[in-house]
């Protein structure tokens, strides 16, 4: 055993395989003792806050204060309020309206912006100017709005009584906060999704779900494919003919059209993550089934099965005792292959809407499932998907991974 | 014989290379045409003669010029089964919809409804109609102008006809009216009399819904109602199953092209609306195309991408499309909510559930939802807030705001939010948690409920999962289930017996919109028990709430015609629907959901685009948006 076990760690490719699954093994036990929240908690109200730290902006009014002389503040400031875009559209409509090209110097703000307050006058009608075009010139002319003001803003509080504002405070230009002493933030690594669900907290929930399900329908699939096809092969005639035939149907009903036909039919009441891993395990047994068979064919007319048998051994005993240790190389690849595509099989029997209930747990299916309903791919919302869309690559590729490995260490034809 | 047949396939492939050529890329059409034709040569060899002598259409797609072709989407979800306006199972939703905003391209109606300013315009009827004094009969004329496709005028013999038939065939039209129609008759060539059923006083059952039939009702040719009877024989099944490829029109489209994969209509340039007692031109897109998307994200790409010029479906996040983006996309308002709200998706309770018999539950609940999540999330902010429209039974266009006082229903108005309240209510009611599991009992039975609404739909699942949310913050257990849509409905519409106890205690379903009957219809479909004991019930009060003097009030409101009364029975209708709450709305829905690109059309309805009377944004073919058609220019002429 600490034999076969150096073998198998001596194998590149199953090294590689084992740390990912590891690692995945590991954030996925460790990040939920460190973040408490449920992954199901709807925090933000808007759909799909991008990845980044959220400092609360009334917090930040009464934490110190810094003054810092930035030389560059002012441009960029300038620079995230008017782009490069938005001059030329300014130029572009003070053309429309009759001003002549020359006069319009794009680079000289303080110019432009004058130009343009003179000028600007939302009900002007400009010829060949959409709807959309004249949307954008409104919502760019309230944008303007003390674009080049030195002073600072005033903070102020209403009178309870009266509703008049009482100016409590002044912010300048140059005054920062500093970030770890803002009394409230949040790191949304990954932003948030549809619901406004922290999409990492959920993608390490979603992570850990669909590995259970994978091992629940990986080990009854195995379970299933093991018991039959040693049965099969062991056995032989009668019972070997039914589990044959048995296990011919099925090969040809593709097992994903079964599994959607069953989830659908058990109604959303009863899909669990569990009850869908057993329904995933229960169509995925067939070719470990054949192939087990076939193993145990040529493994009965050994001559230590022989012996066994004279030796007046149970059925049961020879099986487990002579025939099992010579697969179990190959079930345990089986199994590793069967929890990989059964995570696989969970992704799109979700992404089809016949996953486990949204309300119980995060699946990695489920949360893909949703960005595409909430168009997140048209609209560029790529932390609603991708992390998912890694996480499952990342399971599955290392679990082949460590398929391949074993079986350069098991497969004498492809041992070096 | 062989040869002939081969011969002559060669020539028909010739042919249609030959004039596929012409036309302007329509490589994909030639591969269309040779295999039909490949097929026919086994069969038979009088249809490749056939084939021949049709001119070989140019309706693919990519040969529709451009600047002539509005495209649409979002309103047709699989190939059309038919053009017969007097069956409801077309699947033809680019022509055929009769509903408070009828569809008017292809078939018309003789008033349009205006959902902006509650006005019915005249379209095959010749100004205003007139009630009598007794408001039992309705008349008005019909423009002399108002042609069929055949050229035949539009008379007041083909509305009386089209009643006619729908009663002997009971038709859905004539089975929804019947009650309330008793007949209507040609007096003159010109002149239409609608009588209203009566009741045991002489007075008519219900005026409202007499009038909304003349802008809800498609007015459809006699001559051609005969030729339908000869060919069904009489059968009622037979009639309505036609496809009716034959059919005469009166409206601006009519069939161009269809199949699985678009719906394409062609202006007819001889429609009589050109006269100047009506639109006085053509509208400006000859042709209407819809391409059938597998679905939303499909539709909403296209849309992106400028191959949707008008889009009539769920656009999450729309405004990133031009904020973000820059696309040359609006909507009707600039910004949030975007669109006008016509109906009010609502959250029923199951009145039956142990514990939400007790309004002091209802109210909890109702008032510890969170209203602002779900209109910024589920809704993506395309739905006006509780603060812009206070909550009532109104919708929040300012015609249906206006017709209750707002000042007398101001405290029972929530905005949703108020734990501490919701706990109050509970707790003074004595329903609290006894035993310490954090739930709270009534009689002794924890407080626990499913909320539930179809699975798939996307936005009633979010809102949902806010409500549910709710109830975890007041000890109340609410855990979320979405049944399929086939079994939801049935459970849901059976109002003659009590809904089951489990599974179903706080349900989704919808409200009418805006139409000449509201805010009336949309009341009576929320409150009314008339609807209980209906074994398919589709109208409303699916949580079988009765209170005889709510529907004492909304009895009284059709033969109404006192403003002020009305005003009182209204208010007194907001009034006991928020203190008894047996729903609550959820979020306010537009009548469509209206966007456009602007890539190669423009002047679309908007805002304040000017137009007198206003245009609504119901994608330029239902009701009097239809004006809109009229508007529109090119950006590139």
């Amino acid at each position: 055993m600490q034999h076969t076990l150096r073998q198998i760690f001596r194998s590149g490719k199953f090294v590689v395989g084992f740390s990912i699954f590891a690692a995945i093994l590991l954030i996925v036990t460790i990040y939920p003792l460190l973040v408490r929240e449920s992954p199901l908690t709807i925090i933000g109200q808007g759909t799909f806050f991008p990845p980044g730290i959220y400092v609360s902006v009334y917090d930040s009014l009464t934490s110190p204060r810094y003054t810092l002389q930035l030389d560059d503040a002012a441009a960029k400031r300038l620079a995230s309020r008017l782009s490069d875009d938005d001059r030329l559209a300014m130029k572009e409509w003070l053309v429309g309206a009759g001003l002549l090209e020359s006069e319009i110097d794009t680079t000289d703000t303080a110019r432009l912006l004058g130009l343009w307050e003179a000028t600007y006058d939302p009900a002007k009608r400009i010829p060949g100017l959409t709807n959309a075009k004249r949307n954008y010139y409104v919502r760019l002319d309230a944008s303007l709005d003390g674009l080049l003001a030195t002073e600072g803003l005033s903070l102020a509080t209403k009178d309870p009584q009266t509703g008049a504002l009482i100016e409590t405070g002044q912010v300048a230009q140059t005054d920062y906060a500093n970030v770890s002493q803002v009394a409230n933030l949040r790191v949304l690594a990954l932003g948030t999704d549809n619901f406004g669900r922290d999409v990492l907290t959920e993608l390490v929930t979603a992570t850990g779900v669909s590995l259970q399900i994978g091992i629940v329908a990986g080990l009854v699939a195995t379970l299933i494919g093991l018991t039959l096809g040693l049965l099969a092969g062991y056995v032989g005639g009668l019972v070997d003919d039914v589990i044959t035939f048995v296990t011919n149907l099925f090969i040809v009903i593709p097992s994903f059209v079964l599994l959607i036909l069953i989830s659908f039919s058990i109604g959303q009441e009863q899909r669990g993550a569990f009850t869908i891993a057993v329904v995933i395990g229960l169509t995925g047994w067939v070719w470990t089934a054949r192939a087990v068979r076939a193993q145990v064919i040529s493994l009965r007319n050994r001559d230590h099965v022989n012996l066994s048998k004279l030796s007046g051994h149970s059925i049961f005993r020879i099986i487990v005792a002579d025939i099992l240790p010579y697969i179990a190389s190959y079930v345990v690849m089986a199994l590793i292959l069967q929890i990989s595509s059964a995570i696989l099989a969970e992704a799109g029997l979700s992404i089809l809407g016949l996953g486990p209930r949204t309300t119980d747990v995060p699946t990695l299916g489920q949360m893909m499932n949703w960005a595409f309903i909430y168009q997140a791919y048209i609209l560029g919302k790529w932390w609603a998907y991708l992390p998912a869309l890694a996480a499952i690559a990342l399971v599955s590729f290392s679990m082949n991974l460590m398929n391949t490995g074993l079986d350069q260490v098991f497969n004498p034809a492809l041992r070096e | 014989m062989r040869k002939v047949v081969f011969s002559l396939v060669g020539v028909t492939m010739v042919l249609s290379l030959v004039l596929s050529a012409c036309a302007p890329a329509a490589t994909p059409q030639v591969v269309v045409q040779t295999q039909v034709v490949k097929e026919t040569q086994i069969v038979k060899e009088t249809e490749i003669v056939e084939v021949m002598a049709t001119p070989v259409p140019v309706e693919d797609s990519e040969s529709l010029p451009r600047n002539e072709t509005l495209y649409f989407n979002g309103q047709q979800w699989g190939p059309v089964v038919g053009w017969n306006p007097y069956s409801n199972s077309n699947n033809n939703a680019l022509t055929i919809a009769q509903q408070d905003n009828s569809r008017v391209t292809m078939f018309e109606t003789p008033y349009l409804y205006n959902m902006l300013d509650g006005q019915m315009y005249p379209l095959l009827a010749d100004g205003p109609f007139t009630w009598n004094d007794a408001r039992t009969e309705l008349t008005f004329k019909l423009k002399p102008a108002a042609k069929w496709s055949d050229g035949t005028p539009v008379t007041a013999e083909d509305v009386a006809y089209t009643w006619a038939t729908h009663i002997k065939y009971n038709t859905p039209t004539g089975a929804a009216n019947k009650d309330y129609v008793e007949d209507i008759q040609a007096v003159d060539a010109q002149t239409v009399v609608i009588k209203a059923k009566l009741d045991a006083d002489g007075k008519a059952v219900n005026p409202l819904l007499v009038a909304a039939y003349v802008s809800t009702n498609y007015v459809i040719q006699k001559a051609w109602t005969q030729t339908l009877e000869d060919r069904s024989g009489g059968d009622a099944t037979k009639l309505l199953a036609d496809p009716a490829e034959d059919v005469v029109y009166s409206g601006p489209y009519h069939k161009f092209f269809t199949d699985d994969t678009k719906v394409v209509l062609i202006r007819d340039d001889n429609y009589w609306g050109q006269d100047a007692s009506m639109w006085g031109k053509l509208p400006a897109p000859k042709y209407l195309a819809h391409t059938i998307f597998k679905d939303n994200a499909a539709g909403s790409l296209a849309l992106a991408k400028g191959e949707v010029d008008v889009s009539q479906q769920f656009n999450s996040n729309i405004q990133l499309l031009w904020l973000n983006y820059g696309l040359p996309i609006s909507t009707y308002l600039p910004e949030a909510p975007y669109g006008i709200g016509a109906s009010l998706p609502t959250a029923f309770y199951n009145l039956n559930s142990p514990g939400l018999d007790q309004v002091a539950v209802r109210k909890a609940i109702a008032i510890a939802v969170d209203y602002p999540t779900i209109i910024a999330n589920a809704m993506t902010n395309q739905s006006a807030t509780f603060e812009q429209a206070p909550r009532s039974l109104m919708n929040p266009t300012p015609g249906e705001q206006a017709l209750y006082d707002r000042e007398a229903v101001k405290d029972l108005q929530w905005v949703g939010n108020d734990i501490e309240g919701a706990k109050q209510l509970l707790d003074e009611a004595g329903i609290v948690d006894t035993d310490g599991d954090g739930w709270r009992e009534y009689n002794g039975q924890k407080l626990s409920y499913v909320a539930t609404c179809p699975n798939g739909w996307s936005d009633w699942q979010a809102a949902i999962e806010v409500v549910a949310a709710a109830g975890k913050k007041i000890g109340i257990e609410i855990t979320t289930n979405y049944p399929e849509w086939s079994v939801y409905q049935t459970v849901v519409t059976k109002s003659d017996a009590p809904l089951p106890t489990e599974g179903y205690d706080i349900f989704m379903m919808w409200s009418d919109g805006a139409g000449p009957t509201q805010p009336w219809g949309r009341i009576r479909k929320l409150l009314s028990s008339e609807f209980i004991g209906m074994a398919s019930n589709w109208n409303g009060n699916w949580g079988q709430y009765s209170n005889p003097a709510v529907d004492e009030l909304i009895k009284s409101i059709p033969t109404e015609t006192d403003p002020a009364k009305l005003k009182a029975t209204y208010t007194e209708l907001v009034k006991a629907y928020l203190t008894d709450v047996p729903s609550f709305t959820l979020m306010y829905r537009p009548q469509s959901f209206h966007a456009v690109n602007e890539t190669v059309w423009t002047n679309f309805p908007h805002g304040e685009d000017g137009t007198n009377p206003p245009v609504p944004p119901l994608d330029l073919t239902d009701g009097w948006s239809i004006a809109g058609l009229y508007n529109l220019t090119l950006v590139n002429p």
